[in-house]
């Protein structure tokens, strides 16, 4: 969670809301065993308890990696700031899914399927997103609302279930020394002072974490002039559960305003405001207040649950791994909230660093590995601080002429239906696509797979991510259509020497052989565009490290190899 | 991006162009020049011809 003690703009200030706020749980500090005279090296440490981190906790813990995650409070969510990240997307969901809390993020959380954008008093367009099948055939839908500090509790409930890493709340990092084979922290407690060591350590301490000064890692910054404000609503009387935007809102001086609805009822209702504004005085409720009956009428009966004021920023690490420091979430980068690209792409950091790490530590893979975090999580940040600039320049138009190009776009937007596309409040955060990754070993390499749902030979629903189940979390390699005479000998033999495991998709049943699935409606095929006798290899996030067509066995170990980074392309 | 005509009636097109943003002030001519461009570029539809076309006419400028 983000250490405040740096004199700078804060990325968000809090204000608690009497009346509204939640009860969030408070987890008891343990004195840790260094206190007591143990020594002994961790694995992994994670460097906060936020999204990130415990993503990635969970993650390690379910490929048998024992972690300890530090974090300076004891609860989950900012203290007073019950309300961050409010939309998990796909990608997100099956990540979820993966860990086992989907079913508590799906049961809590809300989805809406119309959207409405507004300019002024008019509605430019209206969507709905209902049996539109934009992300074919996974078994999670586009997106999920839920208030961040849930998903961090289901986390922190699963982790605990689990039982293999050990959280360690009001554990505050101040100091790091690097070695060439572990990295030592130094840790204060309120029971004294402590080192760890460890052979890695992962810092999820967000967009204010020390450790990088501490690395020497360089940040590349941009600092936006646009100023918003979040009110977190519970109403009475609930406004419609859809999606409104406002690019031009009567009721906030023609500025921009969201309102999308999250768990309890409650609201999230976000307004820009005037570059430069003091962000804790629009923060205070009286005026929070007034912009809220500006909106809604003076009747209003409402309570407020949290207000928060932010500044836009940039931020991208200039590297994401330094020695055995590897940086993920907002600690390496930080982007305007549009889209829902933060808390999301902190978790598509986890998912892609815990089973290269786990494979570093427990199958002996070269460091190399890691480096393909970097490059590939990387691009990504690079990706998602792109897309919201773009988003944050049709907000907020720069200058005069600017505007008027946006005022085209919303002319045409509500005249023709192809100037819509041009209207951008906010691109939803998508899996990142890595065609250029060192480990892209065939057609069609660093693209994410949909979780769409199989059939298991003995008749049994089952969906892509429970192959990697099966498989123990190691790559899944998947031979589309009948096996060439003695090839099954051949890949028995690959799933003996490296982390991976076959499966057969569809073709004759035959007893004895590689366990075999149903593509049921096609989708896994289409997907991954891979014909009868084709070969898929999947990482154990996911992602195609690439397709064969007909392979021998030979050049299915070659195809593997690329993938774990023992050999390069 | 072709370089070589492909109007019937150039001078039609140009005295159509320009008669279609008379009696607007220049804030108008602004729009219609920017709602001109974006329906044309859908016309267009092809992301390198445009990339060529914007930077042909960004070139001329200096």
């Amino acid at each position: 969670m983000p250490d405040d003690a740096t004199p700078r703009l804060p990325l968000r200030t809090g204000t608690a809301v009497t009346g509204g706020h939640y009860e969030l749980p408070v987890y008891p500090f343990v004195e840790p065993a260094e206190l007591r005279g143990g020594l002994g090296r961790h694995p992994v440490a994670i460097v906060g308890a936020g999204l990130t981190g415990l993503t990635l906790a969970c993650d390690l813990a379910l490929r048998g990696i024992p972690a300890v995650v530090l974090d300076e409070d004891d609860t989950v969510g900012v203290r007073g700031a019950a309300s961050r990240g409010i939309c998990y997307a796909q990608k997100s969901l099956e990540v979820f899914r993966r860990l086992g809390i989907y079913e508590r993020v799906a049961a809590a959380g809300v989805q809406w399927s119309v959207g409405r954008t507004y300019a002024g008093d008019d509605e430019v367009y209206a969507l709905d997103l209902e049996g539109q099948a934009t992300h074919e055939g996974s078994e999670q839908p586009a997106f999920i609302n839920l208030q961040q500090f849930y998903v961090e509790w289901y986390l922190v409930d699963r982790l605990y279930e689990l039982g293999t890493v050990e959280l360690r709340w009001k554990n505050r990092v101040a100091g790091l020394i690097q070695r060439d084979d572990e990295v030592l922290l130094e840790v204060e407690t309120p029971a004294g002072r402590y080192r760890l060591a460890a052979a890695w350590v992962v810092d999820c301490s967000g967009g204010h974490s020390r450790l990088r000064q501490w690395c020497g890692v360089g940040v590349l910054g941009h600092r936006g002039q646009d100023r918003w404000c979040i009110a977190d609503v519970r109403f009475r009387v609930q406004p419609p559960a859809e999606r409104w935007t406002w690019i031009e809102a009567p009721f906030n001086d023609g500025r921009a305003a969201w309102q999308h609805r999250m768990a309890d009822g409650v609201w999230r209702l976000d307004y820009q405001l005037p570059a430069d504004t003091d962000l804790a005085q629009a923060s205070r409720p009286e005026v929070v207040e007034e912009r809220l009956r500006r909106q809604f009428g003076a009747d209003l009966d409402h309570e407020l649950v949290w207000v928060g004021a932010y500044a836009y920023r940039s931020e991208c690490l200039e590297r994401f791994r330094s020695g055995r420091v590897l940086f993920a979430g907002d600690a390496a980068h930080v982007m305007s909230p549009f889209g829902a690209r933060g808390g999301n792409s902190g978790v598509q950091d986890a998912d892609n660093l815990g089973w290269k790490l786990a494979l570093v530590l427990g199958g002996g893979l070269p460091q190399r590995l890691l480096d393909s975090y970097d490059e590939e999580r990387r691009s990504a940040a690079h990706e998602n601080i792109r897309v919201t600039r773009r988003t944050a320049r049709f907000l907020s138009p720069p200058n005069d002429h600017e505007r008027v190009w946006r005022q085209a776009v919303l002319g045409l937007a509500r005249e023709v239906p192809f100037a819509r596309a041009f209207v951008d409040t906010g691109r939803l955060s998508a899996p990142t696509l890595y065609p250029a990754s060192m480990l892209n070993c065939g057609v069609g390499g660093g693209r994410p797979l949909a979780n769409v749902a199989l059939a298991l030979a003995e008749g049994r629903r089952a969906d892509l991510l429970a192959l990697f189940e099966k498989a123990g979390d190691a790559f899944v390699g998947l031979l589309f259509g009948d096996l060439p005479a003695g090839r099954a000998g051949a890949l028995a033999e690959l799933q003996r020497r490296y982390p991976v495991r076959f499966f057969r998709v569809g073709g004759e049943a035959a007893a004895g052989l590689l366990p075999r699935v149903i593509d049921l409606h096609g989708r896994l095929a289409r997907q991954a565009a891979v014909g009868e006798g084709g070969f898929a290899l999947l990482r154990p996030d996911c992602y195609l490290a690439g397709t064969l067509t007909a392979p021998s066995a030979a050049e299915i170990e070659r195809a593997l190899r690329i993938a774990l980074a023992l050999e390069s392309r | 991006m072709r370089t070589e005509l492909t109007l019937a009636d150039a001078d039609g097109f140009y005295e159509k162009l320009l008669d279609a943003q008379q009696g607007l002030s220049d804030e108008q001519r602004k729009l219609f020049c920017a709602r001109l461009v974006l329906l044309l570029a859908n016309q267009v539809g092809d992301d390198r011809v445009l990339e060529q076309c914007i930077d042909a006419a960004r070139r001329g400028i200096g």
